[in-house]
């Protein structure tokens, strides 16, 4: 049965497009389960669990304490023994709270045991600023993750690769995490209802473009094609690369738009000292340095905490006029 | 003014039978904040010496360090051997014996008691239950038994007249130390000692109960159920189990109970021998304690020469007709 | 060791045997356990094998983690273990991971986690405590207090004397073992695991022992931070020789048969050994193997 028959148009938000993502993965695994934090009753604290419960119970819809070492050691302990656990960390902020679980058990624990252990954990959490949140709910810590042999980690831009990549993460064999973003959560998009992959390791090019490459993570994506959209009116036109996979990271559409471009500009909401742009800069003079006729650039949050104030946290947030600005810079516009 | 002796088993309360049984943890912060209240008492009452058994986790003198002691009363550590055993509590009661302690608070269960006893058998206690299927101490407010530690210290209350003498068991092993038990002795088909508690119905052999109380629960209250004997009654009760005997459905444990077949019963006059032969194991108060072996002689009596006990309830009676507490105008 | 032929760091389990094999007699291959530092002790009393375990601390490509894991990562799925772990702390929620997969897929499993009492202290202990009890899983925490953590003295390292005295804290028993006498582990953990695997929920089994050697390497004895009587009456309760004791007063065994026992032992493990040092290194192709799993979803 092919999708056009299968699925009439619709569009979803970002938030129904994980709620039908774990939906579909709950009915298609049996072994599979969601636990965390108000996970349940609450059906999550962003909605996108909600009806969950009622459908498969609490068998599969495990509300557990406030104890993220103890919702990733479940899921590690659950994984390695036939399960294909589900695990939520509400706030990307609290992986702080299990970073041992997550990067010294997780994350090795295959390894460590020679190939013995099996890990197909998909792990949800919600990174990003701009709710006034302030300093511990609001940050992008993907680079922690992505610095982390033994796991994947990808970041959907919108709801159509929220349920593809919900979708590959939970049919992978390996720990995947799949950073959500806050400020996305309504943002509408074509969705099939079938269920789909988005490839783990691939990124997309979101908006095809001759003369400079944009490489957006998450959110920003949206912030590139803003500017993208500003500085074709000055003459320059962007490619905008969705790199929604981080870990692994897909240099070769980055550098194949490159050879056409010769320019590029990475943008992520995290902090950019440090971030994951750096290791994308790094990859692309490695590998595309010939090609290059300007400095990569690189846009990114300020260093310091996610501020709390309105006024403070609009400025920090990077967005489409800094970009503009620094593709400007580039261009010596 | 005499001292007072005090014991506090860090170990009581902990062993396997929270498991097979419903009992729970008896923490040591429990034990100690039982020390502070008892102490508290004794002051209240007037107790000015104090001397102690140094057990192996600090209870009394970690107790002893976050009270206010006033001036002029005194607390003396007895050197333990630290063992964390039982021969750390009969070592310190071989010490209070000679340092003229009025009366012993001891804080444990029927084993404690009984490992105190083997180190002074003719003291007088106050014991209060910090165990499991306690016969011997009792539950009572600790702030109470420390008034009437103080009280008994100072001479205003005389261990003759609020104490009473109680029975204990003796048992001799050929070859062997000998042994006594609080309130009950059982001979088992156990092969090792492990666990301790006695938890299997199976491998009961025989019984010399000194009390036989039916509102109790353990060895005790298979006697107990049948024929009851206090602690008054100048006599015992021997019990012997045997395949084709009358059932009985008793607590062996806190929240545990078996069906036994219990063969003979019969009332045991002081002086008179139990005798059995190994291979078994006997059990003192509720646990596995001597593993005696094959064509080895054991051989059980009760007697009333046991420790002085004192009863809290006609203590504090005693202490309100003779107005001990009730300052003159 | 001291030749260089087992590289890193090895923390000797001897002194602490009675709790692991008192333990493991109630467990079947199918039955999790995590581990802690001290690993080995654990394998052998789970059914592991002298000569892959002996290869994978030569960090040899026949042992038991391809030289990957080392002493403090030997694991073996197919017998049950979930590893030993680096990280102080770092078993309790894996366990109890496993715990909770064998109550979702309906087995009669049971996972038991080691850990010491410097473990204790690890917020992944509380964590995991809490939610096996919470969910009532079929789980064992089992203590093996040896009286340290690392170098601190337990005394110096919290303020309660009995690990068990938490239970409570998490709605689970709790039950104090002498972790020298092998029948009462074995009795006590007897009850915990049966307990476990009836539906009725996990338990907290405190088994006090002592740890021979230093914190990591061979030196048992001129430790600062302990005393050398304080080591020699902990040898006097040794759990073998007490053991040994039992079976031959017991008529069980005879001093003849367990000098056999001894001498076959020394055989496997010196089999193990051999086998061991004439095994080849992994090579250099192996190392990005296994990092992650590659082919086709199950």
């Amino acid at each position: 049965m092919s999708e056009a028959i299968k699925d009439q148009p619709r569009v979803l938000p970002y938030v129904s497009a994980i709620t039908e993502a774990v939906q579909q993965v709950l009915k298609e695994q049996d072994n599979a389960f969601v636990a965390g934090e108000d996970v349940g009753q609450a059906g999550s604290v962003f909605g996108y669990y909600q009806g969950l419960l009622a459908e498969f119970g609490d068998r599969r819809i495990v509300d557990t304490p406030i104890s993220e070492k103890g919702i990733i050691g479940l899921g590690v302990g659950a994984a390695a023994t036939g399960c294909r656990p589900i695990l939520d960390v509400m706030f990307m902020d609290f992986l702080g709270e299990c970073m041992d679980e997550v990067a010294n058990q997780m994350a090795k624990m295959r390894f460590m045991f020679g190939g013995g252990a099996t890990l197909p954990i998909t792990v949800l959490t919600m990174a990003g600023a701009g709710m006034n949140l302030a300093a511990q709910h609001s940050q992008s810590w993907e680079a922690w993750l992505a610095h982390l042999p033994g796991v994947k980690v990808v970041m959907p831009s919108n709801a159509y690769d929220a349920k593809g990549l919900i979708i590959a993460a939970a049919r992978d064999d390996n720990p995947v995490f799949v950073v959500l973003n806050k400020m996305s959560l309504a943002m509408p998009a074509e969705v099939p209802e079938h269920m789909y992959e988005v490839p783990i390791g691939t990124s997309a090019i979101v908006r095809p473009g001759t003369n400079f490459t944009i490489l957006a993570i998450g959110r920003m994506v949206h912030e590139a094609l803003a500017a993208a959209k500003t500085l074709e009116a000055l003459g320059v036109d962007c490619e905008v690369i969705d790199v929604r996979s981080i870990q692994p990271f897909d240099s070769a559409t980055a550098v194949t738009s490159i050879e056409k471009t010769h320019r590029a500009l990475i943008v992520h909401e995290a902090v950019r000292f440090g971030g994951f742009g750096g290791e994308i800069v790094a990859q692309l003079q490695e590998e595309a340095f010939d090609y290059l006729d300007a400095p990569i650039a690189r846009v990114g949050a300020p260093f310091s905490p996610v501020p709390y104030s309105p006024a403070l946290e609009k400025v920090y947030i990077p967005n489409a006029d800094n970009i503009v600005a620094e593709v400007k810079k580039v261009l010596g516009l | 003014m005499h001292a007072i002796g005090l014991v506090a088993n860090p170990a009581s309360g902990k062993d396997i039978r929270r498991l097979a049984g419903k009992a729970s943890v008896f923490d040591n912060r429990e034990k100690l904040a039982i020390v502070k209240r008892a102490v508290a008492g004794a002051i209240a009452t007037g107790a000015e010496r104090f001397v102690y058994m140094n057990d192996s986790h600090g209870i009394v003198s970690e107790a002893i360090k976050a009270i206010r002691v006033p001036r002029g009363v005194r607390f003396e550590a007895l050197p333990s051997p630290k063992t964390s055993s039982a021969m750390d509590t009969t070592a310190a009661a071989e010490q209070m014996a000679s340092r003229d302690c009025a009366v012993v608070l001891v804080l444990g269960g029927d084993g404690t008691n009984r490992a105190f006893v083997k180190g002074w058998r003719g003291a007088t206690l106050v014991s209060l239950s910090t165990g499991t299927n306690n016969v011997f101490p009792v539950m009572a407010e600790a702030t109470v038994a420390g008034m009437v530690l103080g009280l008994m210290a100072t001479g205003g209350l005389k261990a003759r007249s609020v104490a009473r003498r109680v029975k204990i068991i003796d048992v001799s092993i050929d070859g062997e130390a000998d042994d006594l038990a609080l309130i009950d002795a059982v001979a088992t088909s156990d092969t090792f000692i492990g666990a301790r508690a006695l938890l299997d119905p199976d491998r009961l052999k025989e019984a010399l109960l000194c009390r036989a109380e039916p509102a109790a629960v353990g060895m005790t209250s298979l006697g107990g159920l049948i024929r009851p004997v206090a602690d008054e009654d100048d006599f015992g009760l021997h019990l012997v189990f045997s395949k084709d005997g009358r059932c009985l459905k008793a607590p062996i444990g806190p929240g545990l109970f078996a069906t036994l077949k219990v063969g003979s019963t019969r009332k045991v006059r002081f002086d008179h021998a139990i005798a059995l032969k190994g291979p078994l194991v006997l059990a003192f108060d509720g646990e596995r304690e001597r593993m005696v072996g094959m064509g080895q002689n054991v051989r059980m009596t009760i007697s009333r020469t046991g420790p002085w006990v004192v009863d809290l309830n006609q203590a504090m009676q005693l202490c309100a007709k003779k107005k001990l507490l009730l300052e003159s105008n | 060791m001291e030749d260089g032929k087992i590289p890193g760091a090895l923390h000797l389990y001897v002194g602490q045997e009675a709790v692991a094999v008192g333990v493991m007699a109630h467990l079947s291959n199918a039955d999790q356990i995590t581990s802690t530092h001290r690993g080995h002790g654990h394998v052998i009393a789970k059914g592991g094998e002298f000569s892959p375990m002996f290869a994978e601390l030569y960090g040899k490509a026949t042992g038991y983690c391809k030289g990957k894991g080392g002493s403090m990562h030997i694991s073996n799925m197919a017998l049950g273990i979930l590893g030993a772990n680096g990280i102080v702390g770092g078993g309790p929620p894996i366990a109890m991971g496993a715990a909770f997969s064998n109550k979702f897929r309906k087995t009669k499993q049971v996972s038991v986690t080691f850990f010491g009492d410097g473990a204790s202290n690890e917020g992944s202990f509380h964590e995991a405590a809490n939610m096996a009890a919470l969910y009532q899983l079929p789980c064992v925490f089992v203590c093996e207090n040896n009286g340290f953590g690392e170098y601190t003295a337990q005394t110096n390292h919290q303020a309660v004397t009995d690990v068990a005295d938490r239970a409570a804290g998490y709605g689970m028993p709790g039950v104090v073992v002498d972790g020298m006498d092998v029948m009462a582990v074995y009795e006590a953990a007897e009850a915990a695991v049966e307990r476990a695997r009836s539906g009725q929920g996990p338990t907290l089994l405190e088994c006090k022992t002592y740890r021979y050697y230093d914190h990591v390497g061979v030196r048992g004895m001129g430790l600062t931070y302990r005393t050398d009587e304080e080591v020699e009456a902990w040898k006097a309760r040794d759990a073998i020789e007490s053991f040994e004791a039992l079976l031959i007063k017991q008529g069980v065994s005879t001093k003849k048969k367990i000098e056999n026992v001894y001498a076959r032992v020394n055989e496997e493990i010196l089999e193990g050994v051999a086998f061991a040092e004439s095994s080849p290194f992994p090579t250099e192709e192996d190392l990005l193997q296994d990092v992650y799993f590659v082919g086709a979803a199950s």
